[in-house]
C-alpha cells in the first residue's frame, strides 16, 4: 500500500515536475512570472480530449499538445511579456498573462462546458498492470511516469548540450551581454515560451490520462503549487523544479496515506515560505546578482 | 441592482487602497484576499457568536489582520521582490486551506448569519481612507516613502529605517483590507472560503496596477473600471468573460504605467522655489 502510494507520489511529482520547469526557464530567461501557464497546462487536457473524441490514438495527443501549447505560449509571450520590460515590468507581467489566461479559461469552457469531460478512452487501460511484489502497477502510471521522466531527461540534455539551451543559458545569465554577442534574445524568449509552454501541456494532458477526464478549473491550483515547488527548487534552475516536484509529489501522496490530504496545500506553501526565509535562492539556486536584485 | 454595483464597488475601492498602501513602500502583496477573508472571519465570529455590535466586530477584524500581518511580514518582508510575491501569494493560500478547515467557523461549508453593512458604511470608510491618504501624500512621509520605494538601499543609508516603514505599512494595508473584509461579511450575510481565494488577491492587485501605482487616485479608478467593466460588457452575453480578459490585457498593453501614472508633488510649488531644491 505505502509502496503503491510512493508511485502515485511519483506520479503526481513527475507532472508538478513538467509544470515546475516551465516556469522555471520563463524565470531564468525573463526575470518574470507566467500565470497564464497554469492554463496553458489545462489546455494540455482538453487536447486529450479533442484527441480521443476524433477517434485517434490517445499517445498522438502528445504532438499536439506540444504544438498548440507552444503556439500558445507564443501568443503570451507577445501579448503579456514583449513590451513590458521597465523594473515594474513584471507585476504588469504576470497580470497581463493572468488576464491571457482568462481568455484561455473562457474559450476552452465556451467549446467543452464548464463541468468535467471525460476522454474517450478503454477504461481497461486503469486496471490492466502488472502486480511484482505485491504491489500493483497499472501500466498507465507506469507510461505516464516513463513519459515525463524522458521528456525530462531529454529537456536537460538540450539546455546542457544544443545550441537552443547554450543560447537559452546564456540569456538566463545576462541578456545584454548575450544580445552584444549577436544573440538573438528575442528568439531565444519565444523558443523558451515554445518549450515552457509544451511541458506544461505535457503535463496537463498526463493528469486527464491519469484520471480519466480534463476539468478546466484544474489550472490554477496545480499550477500555483508548482510555482512554489519552483521556489523551493531555486528559481531558474531545472534540476532544482525536477528533485522539488517529485519530492512534493512523494510528500503529498505521503500526507494522504497518513489522513492529512487536506494539509497538501500548507504543505507545500509553508515548505516554500520555510525555504525562502532560510535560504533565499532555493535549495539549488545560486546568490547571482540578478537574483539579489530581484 | 445599482445598488449591489455601488456596494461592490465601494468594498473594491477599500481594497485597492489596502494593496495601494503596502505598495507606497515598494511591497507588492498578493495576501490581501487573505486578510479580506481573516477579517470577515474575525468580525463575524465577534457579531454572531459573541453578539457583540458591528463597530467592536470591525475593530477586532482590523486588530487581529494588523497582528497577523506583522507576525507574516516581518519574516516576508526578508525576501525581495518576485520571492516576496510568492511568499504572499503562500500566504493566501495556508490561509484559505486554514479556514477550510477551523469547523467552529463552518470549514467549507461557510458561516452565515453576518448582517448590518449599509451603503453608508462602506462609503464613509471610502472617504475616511481617502481623507488620510490625501494627508499623506501631501505629507513628508510620503517623501519618505517615494525614497524607499525607488531604491531601499539609498534610503537606508540616509537613515530612514527601512523595515519598520515597511512592515507599519504592511500592517496597516492587512488592517485596512480586514476592515473591508469585515464589512463584506456583514453585506453578504454568508462567507465561505471560497470567496477569498487566491483569485481575488490578483484582482485586488490588478485594480492598483491598472489604475497605476503612482498617485492615490489610480488605484480607486482602477477598482471603479473593472467592476463595472464586466456590466459594460452584458451586451456581449456569453462571451463577456473573453473580452474582460482581452480589454485587461489591451489596456495593459496600451498604458503600461497604468491609466494614472504621473505623480502628485508633495511640496506645493510656491514653497518649491522658495527653497530651491526642496523637491
Amino acid at each position: 500500500m505505502l509502496a503503491e502510494q510512493l508511485i502515485n507520489g511519483l506520479v503526481l511529482g513527475a507532472m508538478y515536475a513538467l509544470i515546475a520547469i516551465g516556469y522555471s526557464l520563463v524565470f531564468g530567461v525573463l526575470d518574470k512570472l507566467t500565470f497564464a501557464h497554469s492554463e496553458i497546462f489545462m489546455v494540455g487536457g482538453y487536447v486529450g480530449v479533442a484527441t480521443a473524441a476524433l477517434g485517434m490514438p490517445v499517445w498522438w495527443a502528445i504532438p499536439f499538445a506540444i504544438v498548440i501549447a507552444g503556439i500558445l505560449g507564443l501568443i503570451v509571450e507577445y501579448v503579456s511579456f514583449r513590451k513590458f520590460n521597465t523594473p515594474d515590468g513584471h507585476i504588469t507581467a504576470a497580470l497581463s498573462s493572468f488576464a491571457v489566461g482568462i481568455v484561455m479559461i473562457d474559450l476552452v469552457q465556451k467549446v467543452w462546458g464548464t463541468d468535467p469531460v471525460d476522454l474517450d478512452i478503454p477504461r481497461s487501460i486503469y486496471t490492466a498492470g502488472i502486480t511484482a511484489w505485491g504491489i500493483r502497477l497499472a501500466w498507465i502510471k507506469l507510461a505516464i511516469l516513463g513519459t515525463t521522466l524522458a521528456i525530462m531527461v531529454g529537456l536537460q540534455l538540450m539546455i546542457m548540450k544544443s545550441r537552443i539551451g547554450r543560447n537559452i543559458r546564456a540569456v538566463a545569465e545576462s541578456g545584454t551581454a548575450s544580445a552584444l554577442l549577436g544573440i538573438d534574445v528575442k528568439r531565444v524568449t519565444q523558443q523558451t515560451f515554445f518549450i515552457a509552454s509544451a511541458l506544461a501541456a505535457v503535463a496537463g494532458l498526463m493528469l486527464a490520462l491519469r484520471g480519466g477526464f480534463a476539468d478546466s478549473n484544474v489550472g490554477l491550483g496545480f499550477a500555483l503549487k508548482a510555482l512554489a515547488i519552483m521556489a523551493i527548487g531555486g528559481m531558474g534552475d531545472v534540476r532544482g523544479a525536477m528533485l522539488g516536484g517529485l519530492a512534493i509529489g512523494v510528500l503529498e501522496a505521503l500526507a494522504f496515506q497518513f489522513d492529512l490530504g487536506k494539509f497538501s496545500e500548507v504543505l507545500v506553501w509553508g515548505l516554500m515560505i520555510a525555504v525562502l526565509l532560510v535560504r533565499p535562492t532555493g535549495l539549488f539556486g545560486r546568490a547571482t546578482a540578478r537574483e539579489l536584485r530581484a | 441592482m445599482i445598488g449591489e454595483l455601488a456596494t461592490m464597488t465601494g468594498f473594491n475601492i477599500l481594497l485597492a487602497w489596502s494593496v495601494y498602501i503596502i505598495l507606497l513602500s515598494g511591497t507588492l502583496s498578493f495576501a490581501n484576499g487573505a486578510f479580506m477573508a481573516i477579517g470577515a472571519y474575525v468580525a463575524g465570529i465577534v457579531t454572531v457568536k459573541l453578539g457583540l455590535p458591528l463597530a467592536a466586530g470591525l475593530a477586532a477584524a482590523a486588530i487581529a489582520a494588523a497582528a497577523i500581518g506583522l507576525l507574516a511580514g516581518y519574516p516576508a518582508l526578508r525576501t525581495r521582490g518576485i520571492y516576496l510575491m510568492l511568499v504572499t501569494v503562500g500566504l493566501a493560500a495556508v490561509v484559505e486551506t486554514g479556514i477550510q478547515n477551523i469547523p467552529y467557523i463552518g470549514g467549507v461549508k461557510g458561516m452565515g448569519g453576518m448582517q448590518g453593512t449599509t451603503l453608508y458604511h462602506i462609503y464613509g470608510a471610502v472617504l475616511v481612507v481617502g481623507l488620510a491618504l490625501w494627508k499623506l501624500t501631501h505629507s513628508p512621509l510620503q517623501r519618505l516613502l517615494d525614497a524607499v520605494r525607488e531604491d531601499e538601499r539609498v534610503a537606508g543609508a540616509l537613515g530612514v529605517n527601512v523595515v519598520y516603514l515597511q512592515l507599519a505599512l504592511f500592517c496597516f494595508g492587512a488592517a485596512l483590507a480586514a476592515f473591508a473584509g469585515g464589512l463584506y461579511s456583514h453585506h453578504m450575510f454568508f462567507i465561505a472560503p471560497d470567496h477569498f481565494m487566491v483569485i481575488v488577491s490578483v484582482f485586488v492587485v490588478l485594480y492598483v496596477i491598472m489604475g497605476g501605482v503612482n498617485n492615490m487616485w489610480g488605484p480607486p479608478l482602477g477598482a471603479i473600471i473593472l467592476t463595472l467593466l464586466p456590466e459594460l460588457f452584458r451586451p456581449v452575453g456569453q462571451w463577456r468573460q473573453t473580452v474582460y480578459g482581452v480589454a485587461i490585457a489591451a489596456l495593459l498593453l496600451f498604458r503600461r504605467e497604468g491609466l494614472m501614472p504621473f505623480r502628485i508633488p508633495s511640496v506645493r510649488l510656491r514653497r518649491n522655489q522658495e527653497s530651491g531644491s526642496a523637491r
